[in-house]
């Protein structure tokens, strides 16, 4: 458990700069053009495909954010042996987010939409991918650290 | 949420899915305009696209997690909500079930790919990619799948059914 906690933060650490940094850059003849995660949001979204947008902001920025935040406040709870406020609430929100952590997969696409984009133009990495694939890398670290069963037990005992 | 109400929300989420499955194949999900060249690709046309220029990897990746994927899951599904209150197979549907969870979000690269694409592609003239309605009912059918896996507890399997009532 204290183990997930540090890879949860160390997660949440490099979600900072996997969203603020351009994932690639594209270009074609002469034009180029920097990509952020959220700029793929906008994309869709300008392009009156709001629901998608939504699906996409929420899987790839919020959710991840929201479920390290929980998992790392349940944890800290357990390390330290003390029951903070919200512990429920925080140890429901991890139970529920689990299927909606879906950075590993945003990783794999970035890596297919690369490839994809080489037939299509100029396409250099950026340090934005390097950070998300970490933030994946450790995400699923966390998770497997992460003692459900454990975590289950000690918020039940709290009420 | 009694777990009748768990089973029958399930069974209405995969019906659901297996419907939009159709539209989802069947309409392109994107065009792409490169110098003046216009392209439409359903799902299956974005891996042949892949497969033909020659990277054989990447587009395997992308067919198990955008076209297998969501069959097995739907199959799969159908067959445990299927078998629902019998007690044939309980067990091997245990670690189907639990499969199912786990490969569950690998659908969704397609719709990160897109929301890739679709950010890099607007260089006005030279580049553009344009979302289609593909993609929403692509987004819909995952989204579907997943609830209809996590909302079917794993406890639910070997349950007894209900006795009829009179």
């Amino acid at each position: 458990m204290v183990a997930a906690w540090a890879f949860a933060m160390a997660a949440l650490i490099t979600l900072v700069p996997a969203n603020m940094n351009p994932i690639l850059i594209f270009s074609v003849a002469g034009n180029y053009q920097e990509n952020l995660i959220i700029t793929g949001v906008e994309g869709l979204w300008m392009q009156g495909f709001q629901p998608l947008g939504a699906l996409v902001f929420f899987s790839a920025i919020l959710a991840p954010v929201i479920y390290l935040l929980s998992v790392s406040y349940v944890c800290a709870c357990w390390t330290l042996q003390r029951r903070l406020p919200f512990l429920g609430v925080a140890f429901r929100l991890a139970e529920a987010l689990e299927p909606w952590n879906l950075l590993p997969v945003f990783a794999i696409a970035c890596i297919v939409s690369v490839v994809k984009l080489r037939t299509l133009g100029t396409v250099n990495w950026e340090p934005g991918s390097l950070w998300v694939l970490a933030t994946a890398v450790l995400t699923m670290i966390a998770v497997q650290c992460f003692d459900r069963k454990c975590a289950e037990l000690y918020v039940e005992g709290s009420k | 949420m009694t777990d009748q109400v768990r089973y029958e929300l399930s069974k209405a989420l995969t019906l659901a899915g297996i419907i939009l499955y159709i539209p989802a194949n069947f309409l392109p999900v994107m065009t792409i305009t490169i110098t003046g060249q216009v392209e439409s690709l359903t799902v299956m046309g974005g891996v042949m696209e892949l497969y033909d220029t020659g990277l054989v990897p990447v587009a395997a990746v992308v067919f198990l997690a955008s076209v297998v994927v969501p069959v097995v899951k739907l199959v799969s599904l159908s067959w445990l909500l299927g078998l629902h209150g019998s007690d044939i197979a309980a067990s091997r549907r245990m670690n189907v079930h639990g499969f199912l969870i786990r490969i569950g979000t690998w659908a969704m690269i397609d719709i990160f790919l897109l929301s890739i694409l679709v950010a890099v592609g607007q260089l006005g003239i030279l580049a553009s990619v344009q979302a289609e309605a593909g993609a929403l009912f692509f987004g819909a059918m995952i989204i579907c799948t997943l609830y209809a896996a996590d909302i079917y507890k794993t406890h639910m399997i070997w349950q007894q059914p209900l006795p009829k009532s009179q």
